[in-house]
């Protein structure tokens, strides 16, 4: 008989995992708290850095669980984890020879950050309303009318103490780098600017893209944080900061202020921890056994991880982890059922 | 008869050096005061304030109200001690005057008449005197026992901790401990040798009597009285070096302070009446967040005054204080804490560079016009559904107002004056008095408590009454200007430090939140509110340390299963957002949701 491994959590990771998984005769579940598949990458626009629309990847991921006949519980929560199964807030138990914890990020709530205005003014708002804008198929003010001058601040619940969130979500660069073109392309008269830290570009063919920004697209970018925004009488957005590289204080105003909100761990990862005798690192994300050859193993035998469960990452290293995390779920699975 | 044995010697010798350095001292911090100071002596010597100090120096140097009331048996203890021993004194001298008539008895003969007269005080046939002087010995060494106790065990006389003491004050301490206990091993030796002695002197001698043989008690006469006035001598020398110069400190204090004299942004002579006039009693020890949440052991105002008192006061002592005042509420000698330590951290030569204040220059960036000054400050620009909230209530109320700093304003320079800025901070000063005057506002709002607190304090803002936005609001509710619906939301309210301890507003943010709905309050409310831990007064703890703090206080508030936790300061705000993870609304923001429009 098929061994069974529960995999909590049905986006990218999880949905990758559970695909790999099949295709090593491995009898996969994929348990949701949502009513569907795909995770935060569901609505997203377009991808970094090679812009291919996210529906590209998401879509087929999707399809071929179907196609598989994967069994997907929508709608339910995972309340506990042990490496034998899980336990679901209806109560119900749901055994297994090993689970993988695919449980992802939340998205940093910017209202948290109240010195940018996020639900108190009109015109300021997320990347990820950005990109659901994006989809729609415009992006305008809240007037109806296109922005002339746009700022996108990074840093918005990453690197700030100030939030409890001393880590760097990294994808949020890029995706400033790539929000920045597109916006231009949309409105090639408009003026886009980027306020960072710092502007790092790890991945391959992000640098390109970030010179590419500046030379062909004239996107502006200056280091500093934004301090405060207000609101003027016209709904446009003042904003203040320190240009860092010439030292001086600077005072905006745009149309549109965009947060380039990071990612944070779950809520509910402390409560997860506990039951399934894990532990989390400082920054609330669960803690991988090690950082190099256990990057997808846990502290306790049959329990894996796949995904930003354990650090915030963006889709590509996503994807690429899931099929480890099914590879060494099979390895266990056979040692373990082989010695018996 | 001369009234003189040589093992008086070290009490004379100590007796003379203590008066004389005393005196020294006193004449040199007077000496030293500046003009204004001493032209307030001058001025308010012949007043009602000198009898009331008087009466004041009766009730806080020998009775030690204060500390009664903070804790009882602490009082108590402080009481017997201070009280008792002037009662010994005081009585000592009728006596002598009693058994000797008029006449001229030299100090030591005071002390030691037990010494001098064995047998005295017979009124009658009663020993009235021996009787009423054993009864304040012993009153004295309960004293004495509960000290030692204390000592021991901190914790059962009301104190989770006591102060650590410096060599001084050790050997006062030991010296004062044995006191005491020599002069009853000395009185009733000398009863079991002559006969007499009260109901406690008296019958320890007699049992001494019967336990011991004649020349057994003769041999150990006379060293007891030798080591009697040995403890007195050593504890009159290390005195004026040590806690205990609080004694003859806080009296001229509490004449001082009658007259008006206090201390200020610079450090001046007067302070060291301050400074000697803390007896380390270490009661703001356990009120000091840094203390219970943070362990910290060594920055106490306990410590604090100490370090300054000797002349090794860090600059890291001097900054790690939140300035919440929790500690200085409770202080019995009632010193001036935060001024002292706001003082200790000026800088000596902090004329900052002309330049850096070009800016200020012909800057007005203030909108709209009206009677009614709206100054929101720098750190409610960080949470601008404060501002919001006011201008919506502001336009309800159908009120004209003037926006001091809707479009960036000058800083209050409270937070300068925090980190020893002092002159830096009197620019901003005199830039904002500048500003309210030129646009002639009667009325001054402001939703920061840290501003609200300067504008009072620093700012000469004459004929501009100056409210925070609680009061502000509860004024238009209870006049009738503006209507509130009550929503069925409990709202647990936090005290800021600066509102409340700094400012003395504890009751209308409350009538503002009971006009909209039901107010809940924290284990430590009003006067013993806790510190959220973001002041500004602090540069030394890091953001963990903040964070733990906040933590702590927040966990009292959310333990009132409120829905919403309610607050007025901008700055707590932040914090307590942060350490419930949940976000917490301002006076301001619960009352512009549930206006009425």
């Amino acid at each position: 008989m098929a061994k069974r491994v529960v995999i909590v959590g049905g986006g990218a990771a999880g949905m990758q995992t559970a695909l790999e998984l099949k295709s090593r005769g491995i009898e996969p579940v994929i348990v949701e708290r949502d009513i569907e598949l795909g995770g935060k990458a569901r609505g997203w626009h377009k991808l970094f850095p090679s812009f291919t629309p996210a529906g590209d990847i998401m879509r087929p991921l999707a399809d071929r669980i179907r196609a598989e006949r994967i069994r997907c519980f929508y709608g339910q929560e995972v309340t506990a984890i042990s490496s034998d199964g899980v336990m679901l807030r209806s109560g119900e138990r749901m055994p297994a020879d090993a689970v993988v914890i695919a449980t992802g990020f939340t998205l940093f709530d910017a209202h948290r950050k109240q010195e940018y205005g996020y639900g108190l003014y009109d015109n300021v708002i997320t990347s990820v309303d950005l990109e659901r804008m994006m989809n729609s198929g415009k992006v305008l003010l809240a007037d109806g009318s296109e922005p002339r001058r746009i700022a996108i601040l990074h840093c918005v619940g990453s690197r700030d103490e100030k939030v409890c969130q001393k880590h760097c979500s990294k994808v949020c660069c890029i995706t400033g780098v790539k929000q920045a073109i597109e916006l231009k392309e949309m409105f090639p008269t408009a003026d886009v600017f980027n306020f960072y830290m710092d502007i790092r570009m790890f991945g391959p063919g992000y640098e390109e893209l970030y010179r590419e920004a500046q030379q062909r697209y004239n996107v502006h970018f200056v280091r500093g944080r934004i301090s405060e925004a207000a609101e003027t009488i016209n709904k446009r957005i003042q904003i203040k900061a320190e240009d860092t590289l010439t030292g001086r204080p600077l005072k905006m105003t745009v149309d549109m202020l965009v947060l380039l909100v990071g990612m944070s761990a779950n809520y509910e990862n402390e409560a997860l921890a506990s039951t399934a005798g894990l532990s989390l690192a400082p920054n609330g994300y669960f803690k991988a056994n090690d950082s190099f050859l256990g990057v997808v193993r846990s502290e306790r035998e049959g329990i894996f991880f796949a995904g930003a469960a354990t650090a915030p990452k963006s889709l590509a290293d996503t994807l690429a982890e899931a099929a480890l995390t099914a590879s060494m779920v099979d390895e266990y699975l056979k040692n373990r059922y082989n010695e018996k | 008869m001369t009234f003189f044995a040589p093992f008086t010697i070290p009490f004379i010798v100590g007796g003379l050096f203590m008066f004389a350095v005393v005196a020294l001292k006193w004449s040199l911090w007077i000496v030293r005061l500046p003009r204004v100071d001493r032209r307030l002596i001058r001025h308010n010597f012949f007043t009602r304030e000198t009898l009331i100090a008087v009466w004041e120096v009766v009730r806080e140097s020998l009775l030690h109200v204060r500390i009664f009331r903070v804790n009882p048996l602490l009082g108590f203890m402080h009481m017997s001690l201070a009280f008792g021993w002037f009662l010994l004194i005081v009585v000592g001298w009728i006596e002598t005057t009693a058994y000797l008539g008029w006449q001229w008895v030299p100090l030591q003969g005071h002390v030691f008449f037990k010494y001098f007269m064995p047998i005295n005080g017979i009124v009658g046939d009663i020993h009235l005197f021996e009787h009423l002087m054993d009864a304040l010995l012993l009153m004295v060494l309960t004293g004495v026992a509960l000290a030692w106790y204390k000592r021991v065990r901190s914790k059962a006389m009301g104190m989770r901790r006591t102060t650590k003491h410096v060599l001084f004050d050790r050997v006062a301490l030991s010296a004062l401990w044995f006191i005491f206990p020599a002069r009853l091993v000395a009185e009733s030796l000398t009863a079991a040798v002559h006969g007499g002695g009260g109901f406690l002197t008296g019958s320890i001698g007699h049992w001494l009597q019967t336990l011991l043989g004649a020349d057994v008690l003769h041999s150990l006469y006379e060293p007891a009285w030798w080591f009697y006035s040995t403890a007195l001598g050593v504890f009159f020398v290390a005195m004026p070096f040590s806690r205990y110069m609080h004694i003859f400190t806080e009296i001229p204090l509490i004449f001082l302070r009658r007259w008006k004299l206090h201390p200020t942004a610079e450090r001046k002579s007067y302070d060291r009446f301050e400074v000697e006039a803390c007896s380390r009693c270490g009661i703001c020890i356990d009120p000091c967040q840094l203390q219970a949440d943070l362990g910290m052991n060594d920055t106490q105002s306990v410590y604090f005054l100490r370090d300054r008192r000797y002349n090794m006061l860090s600059l890291k002592v001097a900054n790690n204080c939140l300035m919440c005042g929790r500690c200085e509420q409770q202080c019995p000698v009632g010193i001036n804490l935060a001024t002292l330590r706001l003082n200790s951290r000026a800088k000596r030569r902090n004329i900052p560079h002309e330049g850096r204040f070009k800016y200020l220059r012909g800057v007005d960036h203030s909108s709209g016009s009206g009677r009614v000054g709206y100054f929101a400050g720098c750190m409610t620009s960080l949470t601008p559904a404060v501002q919001r909230s006011m201008q919506h209530i502001f336009s309800v109320a159908g009120e004209d107002v003037w926006y001091a700093d809707r479009d960036g304003g000058v800083c209050c320079g409270r937070p300068l004056m925090l980190s020893g800025e002092t002159d830096a901070a009197r620019k901003m000063v005199a830039y904002n008095t500048d500003l309210f005057r030129r646009h002639e506002i009667d009325v001054l709002v402001t939703s920061c408590p840290i501003c609200l607190k300067v504008f009072r304090e620093s700012y000469r803002l004459d004929g501009i009454e100056v409210l925070h936005h609680s009061e502000y609001i509860d004024r238009l509710i209870a006049s009738g200007r503006i209507k509130v619906q009550t929503e069925t939301r409990t709202f647990a309210y936090h005290d800021p430090c600066e509102l409340g301890r700094g400012c003395g507003i504890y009751d209308e943010p409350r009538r503002v939140i009971g006009a909209v709905g039901r107010l809940l309050e924290p284990r430590h409310t009003r006067r013993d509110a806790l510190c959220c831990g973001a002041s500004l007064a602090n540069t030394v703890i890091d953001d963990g340390q903040q964070q733990r703090i906040a933590q702590r206080m927040t966990d009292e508030l959310v333990a009132t299963n409120c829905d919403t936790i309610v607050t007025a300061c901008p700055l707590c705000n932040k914090a307590i957002s942060r350490a419930a993870g949940q976000p917490t609304e301002d006076i301001a923001e619960i009352v512009a949701k549930n206006i009425i429009v």
